[in-house]
């Protein structure tokens, strides 16, 4: 690989010039456009000179939105509040069942361990409005509709699964000689999971937890059938600047650039653990 | 402290002094129109308490699902004056427009007894009535002792108010004798035209007064002016598409959706030569002066054509266009409205309507303090509120319609509005047949249109589809 | 944190801890899981009832009635066409451009590292914010991407509006919003694979596209497989995108199950009917993830056998 050609170095770099604008320019566009006003963004034909305006991240902000038929109240930021508290706690709680789960399917080969693991699974392929309809009703029943406790469940279906079945892999990629030598050595199962195989799947734990943060950041169908306002995703909360005296276009592209701040952040963070990790092949056989 | 003001208002209430010579005699003692407006709520309020024991269900409370719209906000703008009057404590959740409606279905179809009262659209009682999820109003409505004096039901447009009262049969007709009252109107949109009159102007036309005359025009304007298109008109695969101008158009040649046999079967009865003249017509004018992308057109893309000056006109809701003329809209104070009857023989205008409603879940666990609030947000005073102050147009009840202040408001802003109105009033009702297939039918409907317009089919022949999918699936659920 | 007390366990207690061992630590998962089996069987009784929810009085068991009147109704395999045809192509474009976009990242670089976190990005925004905001770009008056294609002399390219280029619209935002996925978990994939085959085949002097497919390639089948599942699954359900976009339109162009079933639901109440469009979608992506996960299991087994 060290042997490139001028020529391949070049059309590398073209061709990742190429990917690059192709998806970053409609991020680019949005982010222009969170600083602009619906009358600059609706212009014929669109404009790349505008004057900036923060009145957007403004009415986010403050919670005040002017509009043509006057000042709307909104709950932005309590949105982002919510998004943040279900993601988090979500995908918290799904790592700490997931990945030992995951531990025991990638190392011990159980009787039914591959019918648990395909029924964890089969969660995800399940459309989620089929379990959702029935699950309003049973939510009522238990008193769970309209409670954080209930969302969080019901997010594990989307973070669970996805969990278990990536950092499942990355254990079975560690070699199974590291840890069987630290446990020769004395060590309880408990410290070897700890000291050897989590530091070793360390990358992929990340990499899971990450896109199971993303899938749950996404979702809004479940807190929007489950939850009442004050429990709604910014997903939901973004909807409310498509309003019937007009699409608050501006409002909305301010809105994802807030709302994907946060995830970017994590993202970013990670991807320290991402690489440092990364030298998982050194260790395999 | 504002003795004499206090006596002027109670004579207004009273109905011996009209608001005007009200308004005069307090601007004379110099209160502000601020204050003005808090006394007279506090008076009103004083009046409302007089004739009835509004503090019958003081100390309870009630929770309300909401929609994210302009009339949600007029009556949170004034909800302090409700639980003034009745000491009931009032919370809301506002869900935006994009996915009101699925919350209420699921909050109404899993049973809960979360929300007392909602908003909704008359089509969805069609769905929600029958489902046994609302109460018929008529029970407290048709009760002295439970509706206060004032609230003057006879007030209400009569054309409205029917078309949010539905006997439960399929195809029943609406407003009938043994109709049950599924909700109450809130305030409610014709489909007319409104129209960005410097463009009229540059190009020269006059308005529309027929659906050829409306394609000739559109085209003109499409030409002559130059990067615009001539009419906008709603085009998504869904009922929304069918129901403004496109249904008021079709109506006007007395067109209807479904016939209905004397022993109560439905059958589809878009498969008519007039109905096919009409679906051909308009069908070319999207094809000539429409939107380009006009199969991705909801209400929004609709509106924000007209309000940024990409469009010359909309036959669309006129509330719509009542938006698009104020904010931050390009074409802000350049746009007018009228009146449009589709077929030349025609007196006047037949709009269907949407009607924004009040209706009471029936798992509300006290159904009473409930119409407490049902009779005060839909009550005269909020009424008057609402239209005069804030954007709830059009109005459901004929007194706001002959109030002067806001006819004087809608004149000084809104050319033509009141016109149009009155042109068209008479003739607004809904004009679908209630029915529960009815999202079924609006949504194959719009996309039997969609494929004409791509000329993926032709009209004749799409209708006759339609027309045979349509009669199976009504057979299917033992409708037809 | 490990107690003293684990660390000197007997041998005998250690044996049957072992074996229990794996149960005790997938059972938590399970548990959470479980519960959401009820409203899962709950959805079946449905599917195989006449149920409207606007005529509470005419349900009843129709025993596959439901299922029946899919044969003879042309919207039913309209659905099933365009949803397998929305998956397939999807899912295979957005895996090869997203193994060459990890190919192309696959260098330890800061630079590097970078762009692959930036490139997450689209996958970040709420796929219905994101159908929206496309929607807007590409508006025929106020869009960019109209304007840019008629900088290039596309003047009447339609987007979604049209039933030609509706399909292709749809799948490049779908393109632009999971091709990360897809990227990164190969490029995690690929940064992990055993760095001594390489430098044994660089001494070797093997051809570069020999290494590809012989030794590249079979070595991130695994890591194929698991995001392809995942993608795929995605895919065939797909809604936020395509009920933002079109609702289904053109006429009947974009119908897929997740749209059928949720305008069967929401609109027209058939809990029925929707309720046994989305057993038949759960079927399909059962069988699918079925093979692909048999397949998995086939090549970790002999991944492992080799190492």
């Amino acid at each position: 690989m060290d042997t490139m050609s001028p020529i391949e170095r070049a059309l590398r770099a073209v061709a990742l010039t190429l990917v690059v604008v192709f998806f970053m320019f409609p991020i680019f566009w949005i982010f222009l456009m969170s600083f602009q006003t619906n009358e600059t963004i609706l212009s014929i034909p669109p404009s790349i000179v505008f004057s900036p305006t923060l009145s957007n991240y403004a009415a986010l902000i403050t919670g005040k939105l002017q509009t043509a038929a006057g000042t709307l109240d909104i709950a932005f930021m309590r949105n982002l509040g919510n998004s943040i508290f279900l993601s988090v706690t979500s995908v918290a709680v799904a790592l700490v069942l997931g990945v030992p789960a995951a531990y025991a399917f990638a190392r011990h080969k159980f009787k039914g361990s591959e019918d648990i693991a395909f029924t964890l699974l089969s969660f995800r392929f399940a459309p989620p409005l089929l379990v959702l309809l029935p699950l309003t009703q049973y939510f009522q029943w238990l008193g769970l509709s309209n409670t954080y406790f209930g969302l969080i469940w019901v997010y594990q279906l989307i973070c669970l699964p996805l969990i278990l079945w990536i950092v499942r892999g990355y254990f079975e990629d560690i070699s199974a000689d590291v840890e069987y030598a630290y446990r020769i050595a004395g060590h309880s199962w408990f410290a070897t999971f700890r000291k050897i195989a989590l530091p070793l799947a360390g990358p992929g734990i990340a990499a899971a937890g990450l896109l199971a943060f993303i899938f749950a950041w996404n979702n809004f169908v479940f807190a929007l059938v489950l939850a009442s306002a004050d429990k709604q995703p910014v997903t939901v909360g973004a909807l409310a600047f498509i309003t019937s005296s007009g699409i608050q276009y501006g409002q909305i592209a301010s809105a994802i650039v807030l709302s994907v701040t946060p995830t970017l952040a994590l993202a970013l963070y990670a991807q320290r653990y991402l690489v440092e990790g990364l030298s998982l092949g050194a260790v395999k056989g | 402290m504002y003795e004499k003001e206090k006596d002027l208002i109670s004579a207004f209430l009273r109905g011996e002094v009209d608001r005007r010579g009200m308004l005069k005699g307090l601007g004379a003692a110099g209160i502000a129109a601020g204050s003005a407006g808090t006394l007279f709520n506090m008076m009103s309020t004083q009046a409302l308490a007089a004739d009835f024991d509004w503090k019958a269900h003081s100390g309870k409370s009630l929770k309300l699902l909401l929609n994210k719209h302009p009339y949600a906000d007029a009556m949170i703008a004034n909800l302090q004056a409700f639980k003034d009057l009745t000491g009931i404590e009032v919370t809301y959740d506002v869900f935006p427009e994009d996915v009101y409606f699925d919350k209420v279905t699921a909050a109404l179809s899993s049973g809960s007894t979360e929300y007392d009262a909602f908003m909704t659209g008359a089509y969805m009682t069609w769905t929600y009535g029958p489902a046994g999820w609302i109460a018929d109003l008529n029970e407290w409505i048709k009760d002295p002792a439970k509706t206060n004096p004032n609230y003057n039901w006879d007030d209400f447009l009569a054309g409205v108010k029917n078309s949010c009262a539905w006997n439960g049969q399929p195809g029943g007709a609406l407003g009938s004798e043994d109709a049950k009252q599924w909700c109450i109107p809130w305030a409610f949109e014709q489909n007319n035209i409104t129209y960005n009159r410097e463009m009229f102007d540059k190009a020269g036309v006059e308005l529309p007064k027929n659906l050829d005359d409306m394609i000739a025009v559109a085209a003109k304007l499409q030409k002559d002016i130059g990067g615009i298109y001539g009419i906008g008109v709603r085009g998504s695969r869904s009922w929304a598409t069918i129901h403004p101008g496109f249904l008021s158009g079709y109506a006007n040649f007395n067109q209807k959706d479904l016939n209905v046999s004397a022993d109560g079967k439905l059958s589809a009865a878009m498969g008519t030569a007039e109905s096919k003249a009409y679906h051909a017509k308009f069908v070319q004018m999207i094809q000539e002066s429409g939107p380009k992308d006009w199969s991705t057109y909801t209400w929004y893309q609709v509106g924000a054509d007209l309000g940024a000056g990409a469009s010359a006109m909309i036959f669309d809701a006129d509330c719509l266009g009542y938006f698009m003329n104020g904010g931050d809209n390009k074409m802000a104070g350049k746009l007018g409205y009228a009146a449009f009857a589709a077929n030349p023989e025609a007196t006047a205008s037949t709009p269907n309507i949407w009607i924004w409603s009040l209706a009471m879940s029936n798992f509300s666990k006290d159904k009473d303090a409930t119409w407490y609030f049902l009779q005060w947000a839909s009550g005269p005073e909020h009424a008057l509120f609402g239209a005069t102050k804030m954007d709830f147009v059009d109005p459901v009840r004929q007194s706001i319609w002959k109030d002067e202040m806001f006819r004087e408001k809608l004149n000084g802003k809104y050319p033509g509005y009141v016109e149009m109105f009155d042109a068209s009033a008479a003739g607004a009702s809904i004009k679908f047949t209630p029915q529960p297939l009815f999202f079924d039918v609006t949504t194959e409907w719009a996309a039997t249109l969609q494929k004409m317009v791509a000329k993926q089919v032709p009209v004749d022949e799409g209708l006759d589809q339609l027309v045979e999918s349509i009669n199976r699936q009504l057979k299917e659920a033992g409708l037809g | 944190m490990a107690s003293t007390a684990t660390l000197r366990k007997p041998a005998s207690g250690f044996r049957i801890s072992r074996k229990m061992l794996p149960y005790v630590l997938s059972l938590p998962a399970l548990l959470v899981c479980i519960g959401i089996l009820i409203p899962f069987f709950t959805a079946v009784i449905y599917s195989f009832q006449r149920y409207r929810l606007s005529q509470p009085w005419a349900r009843q068991f129709n025993w596959g009635e439901n299922y029946l009147n899919f044969v003879t109704d042309p919207a039913f395999w309209n659905t099933l066409k365009v949803s397998l045809l929305y998956a397939g192509i999807t899912v295979t474009l957005e895996l090869l451009l997203g193994l060459g976009i990890a190919l192309l990242l696959q260098r330890r670089s800061t630079i590097n590292n970078f762009i692959s976190i930036m490139l997450l990005l689209p996958l970040m925004i709420a796929p219905a914010l994101a159908a929206l905001m496309w929607k807007l770009m590409t508006n025929p008056s106020f869009g960019i991407l109209s304007y840019l294609a008629s900088l290039v002399g596309l003047h009447d390219f339609r987007w979604a509006s049209s039933p030609d280029t509706a399909l292709l619209t749809v799948i490049l935002v779908d393109i632009w919003v999971y091709t990360p996925f897809i990227m990164i978990l190969l490029l995690a994939g690929l940064r992990s694979l055993p760095t001594q085959p390489f430098e044994a085949a660089a001494l070797d002097g093997v051809p570069r596209s020999f290494v590809f497919f012989r030794i590249t390639l079979p070595m991130l089948t695994p890591y194929i497989l698991t995001a392809t599942l995942f993608r795929l699954l995605d895919s065939i359900q797909q809604f936020d995108i395509i009920y933002a976009m079109t609702q289904g339109g053109p006429g009947n162009t974009l119908t897929v199950f997740q749209v059928e079933a949720y305008l069967n639901f929401f609109q027209s109440t058939n809990v029925g009917r929707s309720a046994a469009l989305l057993i038949i979608l759960w079927a399909i992506t059962y069988t699918l993830s079925n093979v692909f996960i048999k397949n998995w299991l086939r090549l970790r087994e002999r991944a492992r056998g080799e190492a």
